[in-house]
């Protein structure tokens, strides 16, 4: 086990699925998929409000109109109106240019064109029936008091094998987004931290200390100075501070109280040198690709 | 500003004794830094307020910053080792991406594009029109001769929750009273059947169908045949009883919408089937999301017409009491559905 090893386990890790897009300029871009817990929370958050909204209706319908007609045409009208309302709700919002509705955005997650181009409005409306035939259709069924054993049967199934298509596609993809073509993603805010980079240097590194590690360990070694200066982040900057000492052979003296500093300068110096080797076409992606080129 | 006071720094360092290292993606970041902000300023505004808020200088900085930080992106993937600054580029370039290239279309304008699209959608799948109309009349032909020889045929063919009182045993005057005269059963019983069409048991068979096409399309046309068959018992059924033209106009009224959209969401599924069986030079499911689209739009157009064909139903069928009425009623929605995917859409070319 060695240092980087050791950091790595306990540093963050990306545990989201990437897919890359290419933009129409031919840039490739990476997003990352989103959780179904997630797309369930947007779904859920969606349709608490499209519930609302048509049992309004249906309660503005009952006071203004006929009176003596009863549960039947309520219960009618609540039907008809969620059924357009979500219809309209959903197709609105990600058509809206955000791409999301109102739950989706509470969930931080979007829906984009799975090549890259722009969300077309025929996209849109595909992937939102679909969810009619996926979903709520089944539901109705089960819910519905006329259907026998049979129809809620094929109903659950029906539920289960697009519950499943969704699990077993690599891109989590459920049926309605296989025919738009469409993806779900998340789209945190990144914030620009500063550069770790020191401009002056109390310690100097030879190059001959320099080719033991690769981009790898230089990118944990980002992550773990990047952390909150806490006690286990000391701790663990000790730790690696050891380590480092004892590959690269440092003789000269280190007090405890300059680790940080110590391996922000190891940092710099380490990036400046993997950077100019990387220009010269000897990139090193880690330390046993470095050790490799030691030769 | 801050650029220049690093600079002065960085002069004053000079004369001491420590080394300066000067890191190419450092001075690469701090060129370029000033123009991420902004585009990023840009691009937050535009998630919480819409592009359209922006003001028309901003709206010329956009795309210009999109592509700057596009190119940054691409040099710092060529020399850069900062993982995080790789990390907020991509993410910054993805959000100037989306904020650029989604569409702002309002709902209306939607609406609008399929009203024009769903026609040409239905003229692309024409031969697959073709093969379901061609399953659906050989279906119906087959049950019309089985039950007029052979009644019970009739029983075994209609599953029993459409066959209400009808049956072997019904008679010429039952039929008349209690099926094409009955009387309009009212408004709530009506409305029920305009609110509850997407679970009729006509919505829940094109549904079918169209979802079938994933299963390569034999079951979609088999599906389709059947119904013929069970059109065919029910003329068959009241050929027997001499009331052919009475019942034909009895289900015409509504049916001609409802088994156009029968038909066209077996036609989808069809599409559906035919890109994921032949997926050309594409993968299969690149071939699927490519013609998906043209499937779905059917599809859709398609359960607009059974919410018509269930307010024909659930309205008129009843009202219009006289078979020559319903005939007429038939024959207007037929020469409708037809001229409006046969004409040409104003604007378009062809």
């Amino acid at each position: 086990m060695s240092a980087t090893d050791t950091a790595g386990s306990v540093l963050r890790r990306d545990w989201r699925k990437r897919r890359e897009i290419v933009t129409p300029e031919g840039v490739p871009l990476a997003v990352e998929l989103a959780e179904f817990s997630e797309r369930a929370v947007a779904l859920i958050i969606d349709l608490l409000i499209c519930f609302a909204a048509a049992i309004a209706i249906a309660l503005a319908f009952l006071f203004l109109a006929v009176k003596g007609l009863g549960g039947i045409v309520f219960v009618a009208i609540l039907n008809l109106s969620i059924f357009f309302l979500r219809i309209l709700y959903f197709i609105h919002f990600e058509l809206s240019g955000r791409g999301a509705t109102p739950g989706k955005r509470v969930a931080g997650i979007r829906v984009i064109d799975r090549r890259g181009g722009p969300l077309t409005a025929s996209a849109v409306i595909a992937r939102n029936l679909t969810r009619e035939l996926e979903v709520f259709l089944p539901i109705g069924i089960l819910l519905s008091a006329g259907s026998g054993g049979w129809g809620n049967l094929l109903a659950i199934g029906w539920l289960i094998a697009f519950l499943v298509l969704m699990f077993v596609n690599r891109d989590r993809m459920r049926a309605g987004d296989l025919i738009a073509g469409t993806l779900v993603i998340v789209l945190p805010r990144q914030r620009l931290l500063g550069d770790l980079v020191e401009q002056r240097a109390r310690f100097v590194f030879a190059d001959h200390q320099l080719e033991a590690y690769g981009k790898r360990e230089l990118q944990v070694l980002e992550d773990l100075l990047r952390r909150p200066n806490d006690v286990e982040t000391r701790e663990l900057l000790r730790d690696v501070c050891d380590r480092i000492v004892r590959k690269i052979g440092w003789t000269e003296p280190l007090p405890p109280a300059d680790t940080a500093l110590f391996l922000r300068d190891f940092y710099t110096a380490q990036r400046a040198f993997l950077e100019r080797e990387q220009l010269f076409g000897r990139p090193r992606a880690d330390k046993f690709d470095a050790a490799s080129k030691r030769e | 500003m801050t650029i220049e006071a690093d600079i002065r720094r960085e002069a004053s360092d000079l004369t001491t004794q420590h080394p300066v290292i000067t890191l190419k993606s450092s001075e690469f970041r701090r060129t370029r830094e000033q123009s991420w902000k902004e585009l990023e300023r840009l691009v937050d505004a535009a998630e919480r307020r819409g592009v359209r808020m922006l003001s028309p200088q901003e709206l010329n900085r956009l795309p210009q910053l999109y592509r700057s930080a596009l190119s940054s992106l691409s040099v710092a993937r060529a020399i850069a080792l900062d993982r995080h600054l790789l990390l907020y580029l991509e993410n910054l370039a993805m959000r100037a991406y989306l904020a650029i290239y989604s569409p702002k279309t309002s709902l209306l304008e939607a609406g609008e594009h399929f009203i024009h699209a769903f026609p040409a959608a239905v003229r692309k799948a024409r031969w697959h029109l073709l093969i379901v109309f061609i399953a659906f009349m050989v279906g119906t032909a087959v049950g019309f001769w089985l039950t007029i020889d052979d009644e019970s045929w009739f029983s075994t063919l209609v599953p029993g929750g459409l066959t209400g009182d009808r049956g072997v045993a019904s008679t010429r005057q039952s039929l008349l009273d209690h099926e094409i005269f009955a009387p309009w059963p009212g408004w709530a019983v009506s409305l029920g059947i305009v609110a509850n069409f997407l679970f009729s048991h006509n919505t829940l068979v094109g549904i079918l169908a169209f979802c079938l096409g994933l299963a390569a399309g034999v079951p979609t046309i088999l599906l389709i045949a059947y119904q013929g068959l069970i059109l065919g018992a029910f003329i068959g059924l009241h050929y027997n009883r001499d009331l052919t033209v009475d019942f034909l106009g009895w289900v015409s009224i509504h049916g001609v919408t409802e088994i156009t959209a029968i038909l066209l969401c077996g036609a989808a599924g069809l599409v559906v089937a035919e890109k994921i069986l032949f997926p050309d030079r594409y993968s299969r499911v690149d071939s699927l999301a490519m013609h998906g689209r043209l499937a779905a739009e059917i599809a859709v157009g398609a359960i607009m017409m059974f919410f018509v064909a269930a307010i024909l139903e659930g309205g008129f069928r009843e009202l219009v009491a006289s078979t020559p009425g319903r005939f007429a009623v038939a024959a207007a929605t037929g020469v409708g559905w037809l001229a409006y995917v046969l004409l040409p859409q104003p604007g378009e070319t062809r």
